[in-house]
């Protein structure tokens, strides 16, 4: 079994090519710890269908816990890609061409295992299908009104369009590589690319296709965010029936979304000894990029508690309460420290601002936003409007364990991207270079 | 037949494609193979497309069919909606939204099939060499020493006909 890529062409493509050679020892190592997780995880969601829904922690009334957590988490790292590369792409920014395929790969796995656990919470998941349009014995239809079907149609739409987005600018790569590489690799790059010749027929209608899917990507992925706010502002529950809740789902999806995408660009540029492509320049700006979401973040924040504190509605104020000073304290003001505080003192002052502080506070920022999620589904569903209905959520090792597999299977399926194809276009890098 | 002719910059293979126009050759006849895009200047080898016609086309056609299938579906089996219109804009706008935008998402990348040539029969391609750019021309064989003529006066390094 032929796996070598061969490499005849200039310094750039053996930089850039070079990743997809050979196994070292710690990827190997990545890989496997990776996958036992994933596959840990796989048993678990196993368990939990055989001996039912029961083995989670999801009680009354909080019929919502980390699963739909972890859905609107991914759903939000999904933005880092498609989002911020389509912004990137539209506005020019030449300095986006060694990010874009980092970032639009996150997009694609991220709202693979987002769209996963709504079936993972499902009580019978293997009726899933059910939510599809499809002429049936039983005379139904789905509910097209109902906030569940639009989260099927934003997504899939979303999931189609990244795909698609992520594939073109991989064509070309994938043309040239068909020639350098030799055996299943030679046979799948061969396949995928479709017969590029590198046509300026190829090149216009390439270039016509990215900017119109930058356009149309720009508005799904705006929507796609919004929609999964609607899920919980369509809902008359106390905290969550807000006007503001899409443009702040949108907002801390593209928050989240930066910091995944610093993250990723940290470890493959260490992984891949990328540091002559992955310039702390690019860091710099996607810094700046972070703050200003933060600060952005911060805003909508302020603007959803300060309204629900004036408003000093009894339902509101017990979930506010509970978030400020209560039970849920913690971690809310765990999540403005690594939302706020930390990538505030790291990134605004130019002299602290370097690789190391914004990777640093893209992994705050992660975490803190995780713990955002949590803060949006479960205080809510703590307190409803029955004041005898309280209760509190705790997660048991299922949740706990099929969460940390889909962190797991994320690692597995980037490390995977990062040995088949090329993180760096190497035809876009060179464009931007002779332009 | 087809020649193919290398150079080295886009300025000289821009030359032999005004040349090769002011000989009568079409720009149907002339394509440009490279590792990278080339910036050809306006004019010269422009490419007609229907890629955004075809878009707009679909998304429009997308949204009518969903909102026709949505009507329809929600009709069939009326839900119990209190009162409230069984089909309504408001509840089912995010749908006819997704189905737009899909429609806009599916146009794009078939007319990029189509428009790129990659679903249609090809003729023979040069085999590319990164940093060269190589300009095929499709002409008669009684117009070849013609066409020879104007490529090498505006630089190319190598002229050579290409079979199948």
């Amino acid at each position: 079994m032929g796996t070598s890529v061969e490499i005849r062409g200039d310094g750039l493509r053996g930089t850039l090519w070079r990743p997809l050679n050979g196994f070292s020892r710690r990827y190997l190592l990545a890989l496997a710890v990776t996958f036992i997780v994933g596959a840990w995880g796989l048993g678990c969601w196993g368990y939990q269908i055989v001996r039912g829904i029961g083995v989670a922690g999801i009680r009354r009334p909080t019929m919502w816990g980390f699963y739909l957590v972890n859905f609107v988490f991914w759903i939000g790292i999904s933005h880092a890609g498609t989002l911020i590369s389509a912004i990137l792409r539209l506005t020019d920014a030449g300095w986006r061409k060694p990010v874009t395929r980092a970032a639009e790969a996150i997009t694609v796995f991220a709202l693979m295992i987002g769209a996963m656990f709504p079936i993972i919470h499902l009580g019978r998941p293997w009726i899933f299908f059910w939510l599809f349009p499809y002429p049936n014995s039983r005379l139904l239809w789905p509910n097209f009104r109902s906030p569940l079907l639009w989260d099927v149609t934003a997504i899939s739409t979303y999931l189609s369009g990244s795909v698609i987005y992520l594939y073109l600018p991989l064509i070309p790569d994938l043309a040239e590589l068909s020639q350098y590489s030799s055996g299943w690799r030679r046979r799948l790059y061969r396949l995928l690319s479709l017969g590029w010749t590198g046509g300026d027929r190829q090149w216009h209608a390439l270039e016509r296709a990215m900017k119109l899917m930058a356009g149309t990507i720009l508005a799904v992925a705006v929507s796609v965010h919004t929609v999964v706010a609607w899920d919980f502002a369509m809902a008359v529950a106390p905290m969550w029936h807000s006007t503001i809740y899409g443009p702040y789902f949108v907002a801390g999806a593209i928050f989240s979304g930066i910091a995944a995408l610093v993250v990723a660009m940290s470890v493959i540029r260490r992984m891949l000894h990328l540091e002559e492509y992955l310039l702390p320049v690019h860091f710099e700006n996607l810094g700046k990029l972070l703050l200003l979401m933060s600060l952005l973040w911060v805003y909508f924040t302020v603007a959803e508690n300060l309204t629900t504190w004036y408003g000093n509605s009894p339902a509101e104020m017990s979930v506010f309460g509970e978030r400020i000073r209560g039970r849920y304290a913690p971690y809310f003001w765990f999540m403005v420290f690594c939302n706020f505080v930390l990538p505030f003192v790291l990134l605004s002052v130019r002299r602290l601002r370097s690789v190391t502080t914004v990777t640093i506070s893209g992994v705050t920022v992660l975490v803190g936003m995780w713990v955002e999620r949590f803060m949006i589904v479960l205080p809510s569903l703590s307190r409803p409007h029955l004041p005898a209905a309280t209760g509190f959520y705790t997660p048991t090792w299922v949740e706990i364990s099929i969460t940390a597999s889909t962190f797991a299977a994320m690692v597995m399926f980037y490390l995977i991207f990062c040995k088949l194809f090329p993180i760096i276009a190497v035809w876009e890098y060179k464009h931007v270079s002779h332009g | 037949m087809f020649l193919t002719a290398e150079f080295a910059d886009a300025q000289s293979v821009a030359q032999a494609i005004a040349s090769l126009r002011a000989q009568g050759f079409d720009g149907d006849q002339m394509d440009v193979f490279s590792t990278e895009p080339v910036e050809i200047t306006g004019g010269l080898l422009d490419r007609p497309t229907h890629m955004s016609l075809t878009a707009v086309a679909s998304a429009a056609s997308f949204c009518l069919l969903a909102f026709l299938f949505v009507r329809y579906a929600q009709y069939d089996y009326p839900v119990v909606t209190g009162g409230m219109p069984i089909f309504s804009w408001w509840a089912n706008g995010v749908i006819f939204y997704e189905f737009t935008m899909f429609g806009s998402i599916t146009a794009t990348f078939v007319m990029f099939l189509v428009e790129s040539g990659l679903l249609t029969r090809r003729a023979p391609a040069p085999v590319l060499v990164a940093g060269r750019i190589l300009l095929r021309i499709s002409c008669e064989a009684r117009r070849a020493a013609v066409a020879t003529e104007c490529l090498r006066q505006a630089g190319a390094t190598g002229v050579a006909e290409l079979r199948g």
